[in-house]
């Protein structure tokens, strides 16, 4: 399964290989680390442009989660009355609104991440996966921006984490772990079919009611918990709530689900990306 | 005897035009066309089959440039010489054939690549030098040369857009003309910018050649490409119809007296 431009390094030289590829392979992980600046740099950029001419500026990454908080514990805390564990309303749906904003954000930036980064992918090479990567890491600055509104909170609350909040950077990394697949999915389909753009906010949508965000799991039983628990955010956002909050039982063998499905979502589309890759500037 | 450091082989490009083979730009379009597909096979069938239609850009084009050369690729518009720079660029992929590269590429396909309106000056030049392959210690390093390069200091902190087209260019040259890299494409973009600026270009270009870089260019100034250039190449429909000293291959595709097409 031959790659094109493979690069062979015979003592200090370089010399790069153009073939034209065949068959299935995976984006090239030496490549990706070489062009680690590239990733620093589209990133960078990516977050000043977003809040260059504002005027509020930064607090735009706080107030989409808090307002939303607000909403849902207005109707579905005190209105409808779902349970929350034990713990005030607006600090569990926050917990769980978190990192699936992050999750939400890196989506919808992914899907027409390609698209509209046409005029760099005619003009210049890099590894095009780049382009979706940094796009999901855009959300990590307003994620860390909407987690200090979380210590706020818990703060207020007067909620202290135990000892299992040493786990939170890995419920992290399965979010972004998500993140990617599907982020890789979504921008290789969109340069070929453009309607995946138009379905991602509907795709979100469905996608959070799927997740424990407004309710607890507690709530479902039975087999309904097995396939929530093959969705990979529920053990984000539950695993977010276990940590930080204490509450709710530790992710335990849906923890290992759902780190297989995120794994099987970015290993598939690494393998799709790289298939499709070759077309991306003759169709985009 | 200094080593090649472009070798191409049989390089073809082919491209799907026409309305044939219809993109799918909805996802709804192609999963029709996949259900429908074993009754088109089967109405087909009896008929003569509607080839899609498809070009060469490039067809079996094989040449060698050796380190320290500089060879200037000249044909009329549609001959294939941005499709050569693009596949070698590793842009697009090559149908047929093979390439081979030694050495760091660096490739000015357009001037200003990925430049964002929106930052300043500085941030582009920061962003520019990052995505044509250098890292922040050789741009920090680099820094006050190309912002010398491309006069533009006192207008640094101001965002890009309000660049006049002039200093946008000369802002984006200077950063492009500091990559330094072993092996350098250019696609036509010496023809920008006024002539006391164009005059500096041409004296860089001089010098990364005495340098023993490699040098690719696309030019459609014959003048450039005869002083420039050690080797030239004249592309048409996809291949190569001349090769050799410059002043030679630009008498083959221009003779002296005719208009140029």
């Amino acid at each position: 399964m031959a790659q094109s431009g493979q690069e062979r390094e015979a003592a200090t030289e370089h010399v790069l290989h153009i073939v034209p590829s065949r068959g299935w392979g995976f984006p090239s992980l030496r490549e990706l680390w070489m062009s680690r600046e590239i990733i620093y740099f589209l990133t960078w950029r990516d977050v000043k442009v977003r809040y260059k001419q504002t005027v509020i500026g930064a607090a735009w990454a706080i107030l989409q989660p808090v307002l939303t908080m607000i909403v849902f514990s207005l109707f579905f805390g005190r209105l409808a009355g779902i349970p929350s564990e034990g713990v005030p309303y607006p600090i569990f749906s926050y917990c769980g609104l978190l990192p699936w904003t992050l999750f939400a954000q890196g989506l919808s930036q992914a899907s027409n991440s390609l698209v509209g980064g046409a005029n760099l992918i005619t003009k210049i090479y890099f590894p095009r996966s780049i382009i979706p990567l940094s796009a999901v890491l855009v959300g990590l600055v307003d994620f860390v921006l909407a987690f200090l509104v979380l210590v706020a909170m818990m703060v207020y609350y007067r909620i202290f984490p135990g000892v299992n909040v040493v786990w939170l950077p890995g419920f992290l990394l399965l979010s972004l772990i998500t993140s990617l697949g599907v982020g890789l999915w979504l921008s290789a389909l969109n340069v070929q079919f453009r309607d995946v753009r138009y379905t991602v906010p509907f795709l979100t949508q469905i996608w959070m009611f799927a997740t424990p965000v407004i309710y607890p799991s507690s709530l479902l039983h039975g087999s309904w918990r097995v396939l929530l628990g093959l969705n990979p955010m529920t053990t984000v956002v539950e695993g977010f709530r276990w940590s930080l909050l204490g509450v709710g039982r530790p992710p335990g063998a849906m923890c290992a689900v759902s780190s297989l499905v995120a794994l099987a979502l970015l290993v598939s589309g690494a393998l799709y990306f790289r298939r499709v890759e070759r077309t991306f500037a003759d169709v985009v | 005897m200094s080593r090649v450091a472009i070798r191409v082989e049989g390089l073809g490009k082919r491209y799907r035009i026409g309305a044939v083979h219809k993109r799918h730009d909805r996802l709804s379009e192609a999963l029709m066309k996949t259900a429908t597909a074993p009754i088109r096979r089967l109405r087909a069938v009896g008929k003569p089959s509607s080839a899609d239609q498809s070009i060469w850009a490039l067809k079996d084009v094989s040449f060698e440039v050796r380190e320290g050369e500089v060879l200037g690729v000249i044909g009329r518009n549609g001959s294939g010489k941005s499709t050569l720079l693009k596949v070698l660029s590793r842009i697009t992929e090559p149908t047929a054939g093979c390439a081979e590269i030694r050495g760091r590429v660096g490739s000015l396909l357009e001037v200003g690549t990925g430049f964002h309106p929106d930052l300043t000056g500085r941030e582009n030049v920061y962003l520019n030098g990052a995505i044509l392959g250098m890292n922040r210690k050789e741009i920090a390093r680099k820094f006050d040369e190309i912002v010398a390069f491309a006069e533009v200091e006192r207008f640094l902190d101001t965002q890009v857009k309000h660049y006049s087209s002039g200093m946008q260019v000369r802002l984006a040259f200077a950063v492009a003309a500091h990559v330094d890299p072993e092996v350098l494409f250019l696609d036509e973009v010496l023809a920008v910018g006024d002539h006391a600026f164009r005059e500096k270009c041409f004296a860089r270009l001089r010098e990364v050649r005495t340098n023993g870089k490699t040098v690719l260019l696309v030019s459609h100034d014959m003048a450039s490409v005869e002083n420039l250039c050690s080797q030239a190449m004249w592309l048409d429909g996809g291949q190569v119809q001349a090769w050799g000293k410059p002043s030679e291959v630009v008498e083959k595709y221009i003779p002296k007296g005719a208009n140029p097409a």
